[in-house]
């Protein structure tokens, strides 16, 4: 029985690291697409976002399967239900990653200048890297790995509000562009936004460990 | 069955053996001990009763009843034997212990009924009146008148409680013997038992060693021949074995090296999806160790969902397939890879094997290719037809307007020129890539300085007004091995471009400074700046950033191209730092010493 539950935690764990691959792949494609000149994505984005939005369901129904014919306990329980909440996390990645798309199509509209595609290049790579650590972390029950997510959280943040501060400089110094620079506020937004659900991944996994519940600045 | 150590396998068989054969000798030498000392007894009671008759026969013919109680009792105190004369009839006479006139008849006794047959009569028994074991002894005694019938029996009779006692002790010390003998068995089969447990013991360390795979170390045992057998036995196979892992472990060894050493990754997963084997390669390309994913499934390590879809392919239906993947951002590596069953000898399919190659520099190479090929046919392409449109133009209309025929014949001269300079860098190109190959080209040692000065002097007679932008901070005497014309080509390019692109009035920067070992020249604008993603390619022969501007500012999208191309064959490189919306440095480092 127990035999039996590993493998199916085992198999469980693969599913989520596709599904995290599938994620990581669209984010990386629509960072690139905002800040390359690479044509439109979105279609081949929302495509593969409705793969995701299929293998989360999948994911949930797996974990609600073992749930249901193992009733594992402690570690085992702790980390169905944190795979649960992951499952969903990546899933609203996926999302934001498509949105990250429309935004290339909407800047592409105001004329296509690369104004912050450094500081968006940087951004997307940091969360990305975010998301990946603390999947791993997960996997591997792995606790530093999980605060070192919590911390780079904050640089993405910094970031964030430093790209809100100079497209505040450009917009005082002059309107004329300013739908492009709200096209680059929106793609900032939701890069923060996907680094914000790895640390909610992060804070899953040390709950997992150490049962102890560090969301909401409890850490 | 229940383990007992060697101890108590030895000792019981030995006591068994020990205790029956005791038991044995003990149980027939008593039998006839007693006998023999029974017939002795017999023998003894038999003279004496016969040594007793003749007087007995005086006595008894003179019926004197008290001389034969009076013997009765003088003998029987003498000897310690009983004895009883006993009438025919069965009347006792005397008796050494007993008043005769007492006692019962005794003629039913039957060594008395053997007596009075004439035979001696012997007879064993419980005795009523004494209450003990005894052995009677009747002998026949006749009268002097009556030869032939017994008239009277001579009984004698002794206890067998003296001999009960011999034997007894006979028995006691037999058992004393016995238990010294059960102790010495016992002592025996211990040092057997430890003797044998200490040679096993041995073997079992040797044995324990081998497993352990300590295979040099002999197992040296002395003891009986059949024990050095089983320990030779065992040395022989951990000699055989150490062989075998010797071979086996360099074959091992080799593979880990050939697979180590491969430019490719190799990867190798069971069914389940766990990575059985990879090698550094593959390993690096994911940012691993290879500790590290060794028994990881390939979802964990490789994280790319081509990958995953791959192995579960190539895992579900045995096939092999190949695709191309890009990992990580813009410029992640380029990966080919191929998939194949992992197939025992048997024929059994094990796993997955894949096989990456970085084909990321292929790619790159592939992608300047095609793109050189529809640059330059682009490039051709737009002068010709304009000046097939403007001939067309001048030959469909006889009779064109004067100012008409000339601007027409303009256009056509101005981009039968472009034309030209299109292919003129081209060819110059083609010359440079040569002499690159080669190596022929003539470098002579010259002043810096002064090849700056021809470039601006050449730019002057040309551009006098652009010239004035330009600010130079050249250091005294920096000398270099170059040649001259070519060089003057690369940065008379170079600050040409830069004068096109930067707006009017800004200043261009000229700065030649000695580093380590080169001399650089640097040309700094303040134009608009290149994005990051272009400054990879930008040297590349018709790469441009912004295609509209570059052609309409009169480029051939070939310029830095020969820049590059220069100062390759100088032994140099050409390379570009820019910060988009502050300007651009071109360097050029050149080598002071001239390479051999």
């Amino acid at each position: 029985m127990k035999i039996h539950l590993q493998r199916e935690i085992d198999s469980l764990k693969k599913q989520l690291f596709h599904l995290s691959s599938l994620v990581e792949e669209i984010l990386n494609e629509s960072i690139q697409a905002v800040t390359g000149d690479n044509p439109d994505v979105v279609d081949a984005i929302k495509a593969k976002d409705v793969q995701i939005d299929g293998l989360e369901v999948e994911v949930e129904e797996e974990c609600l399967k073992i749930l249901a014919l193992h009733q594992p306990v402690a570690v085992d329980l702790r980390f169905l239900v944190a795979a649960m909440k992951m499952n969903n996390d990546l899933e609203r990645i996926g999302d934001l990653a498509v949105n990250i798309a429309r935004a290339q199509r909407f800047l592409a509209r105001c004329g296509g200048r690369h104004l912050f595609a450094d500081q968006i290049e940087k951004m997307g790579e940091m969360a990305r890297r975010m998301l990946s650590k603390a999947l791993e972390s997960q996997m591997n029950r792995d606790p530093e790995g999980a605060r070192a997510v919590m911390r780079d959280d904050d640089e993405v943040d910094t970031a964030y509000y430093q790209l809100i501060e100079k497209v505040k400089a450009e917009i005082a110094a002059g309107p004329e562009h300013s739908e492009e620079l709200i096209g680059w506020i929106m793609v900032a937004k939701h890069i923060e936004r996907v680094a914000d659900l790895a640390t909610n991944i992060a804070e899953d996994t040390i709950y997992m460990i150490k049962g102890e519940i560090v969301r909401h600045g409890q850490g | 069955m229940r383990r007992v150590g060697l101890l108590w396998q030895f000792y019981p068989p030995l006591l068994t053996i020990l205790v029956v054969s005791l038991l044995l000798v003990t149980g027939f030498s008593g039998r006839s001990m007693r006998t023999f000392m029974e017939d002795h007894t017999a023998d003894n009671l038999e003279a004496f009763s016969r040594a007793l008759i003749p007087e007995m026969q005086y006595r008894v013919q003179a019926r004197d009843l008290a001389g034969v109680q009076e013997i009765c009792n003088r003998v029987g105190l003498e000897s310690g034997y009983r004895l009883t004369i006993i009438q025919r009839d069965g009347t006792v006479l005397g008796d050494t212990e007993e008043d005769p006139a007492l006692m019962e008849n005794h003629a039913d006794r039957p060594e008395v009924i053997d007596a009075l047959a004439g035979h001696v009569g012997h007879s064993r028994r419980y005795s009523s009146t004494l209450g003990h074991q005894r052995l009677y002894v009747a002998v026949p005694g006749q009268l002097r008148a009556q030869r032939g019938t017994p008239a009277f029996v001579i009984r004698a009779s002794v206890s067998l409680g003296d001999l009960r006692g011999i034997m007894g002790q006979l028995y006691g010390e037999i058992a004393l013997v016995a238990v010294a003998l059960l102790v010495l068995a016992g002592m025996l089969a211990f040092i057997l038992a430890r003797r044998f447990s200490n040679s096993l013991r041995q073997l079992q360390a040797g044995a324990e060693a081998f497993s352990a795979g300590r295979l040099e170390g002999h197992i040296r045992v002395d003891d009986s021949l059949e024990i050095n057998a089983v320990a030779s036995a065992m040395n022989h196979m951990a000699d055989q074995l150490a062989e075998r892992i010797g071979t086996a472990e360099n074959q091992r060894n080799e593979m880990e090296s050939v697979l180590a050493s491969m430019n490719e990754g190799v990867l190798a997963v069971d069914r389940s999806e766990l990575i059985i084997r990879l090698n550094s390669t593959a390993a690096g390309m994911f940012g691993r160790k290879v500790e590290y994913a060794l028994g990881r499934s390939i979802q964990e390590i490789c994280r790319h969902p081509e990958i995953t879809r791959l192995t579960q392919e190539v895992l579900g239906d045995g096939s092999s397939r190949q695709c191309e993947i890009q990992l990580g951002g813009r410029n992640g590596r380029v990966l080919q890879i191929h998939a194949s069953s992992l197939v025992n000898r048997e024929g059994r399919r094990l796993g997955a094997l894949l096989v990456f190659s970085d084909i990321t520099e292929l790619r790159r190479l592939e992608t300047m290719r095609r793109d050189f090929v529809a640059n330059v046919s682009h490039e051709l392409k737009t002068p010709v037809t304009s000046i097939k449109g403007f001939t067309e133009t001048l030959l469909d209309d006889p009779r064109p307007g004067p100012d008409e025929q000339d601007r027409f014949l303009e256009i056509i001269n101005k981009q039968t020129n472009r034309l030209e300079n299109i292919i003129s860098d081209l060819l110059s190109l083609s010359r440079l890539e040569e002499e690159n190959r080669t190596g022929n080209l003539e470098l002579v040692d010259l002043s810096i300085s002064q090849m700056l000065d021809r470039v601006i002097r050449d730019l002057e007679s040309r551009n006098p007004e652009a010239a004035g932008r330009l600010e130079i901070r050249c250091a005294e005497g920096l000398r270099a091995p170059i040649n001259a014309p070519l060089l003057e080509q690369a940065v008379g390019n170079l600050v040409g471009n830069a004068l096109k692109y930067s707006p009017e009035g800004t200043p261009v920067t000229i700065t030649c400074e000695k580093e380590e070992g080169f001399v650089a020249i640097h040309v700094t604008d303040r134009g608009p700046g290149i994005q990051a993603e272009h400054l990879p390619r930008i040297f590349e022969r018709f790469y441009r950033v912004d295609k509209a501007r570059s052609r309409r500012m009169g480029g051939t999208g070939l310029g830095l191209a020969i820049v590059k191309h220069i100062t390759q064959i100088h032994g140099g490189q050409a390379s570009v730092q820019s910060t988009p919306g502050r300007g651009s440095t071109f360097t050029l480092t050149l080598p002071v010493e001239v390479r051999e």
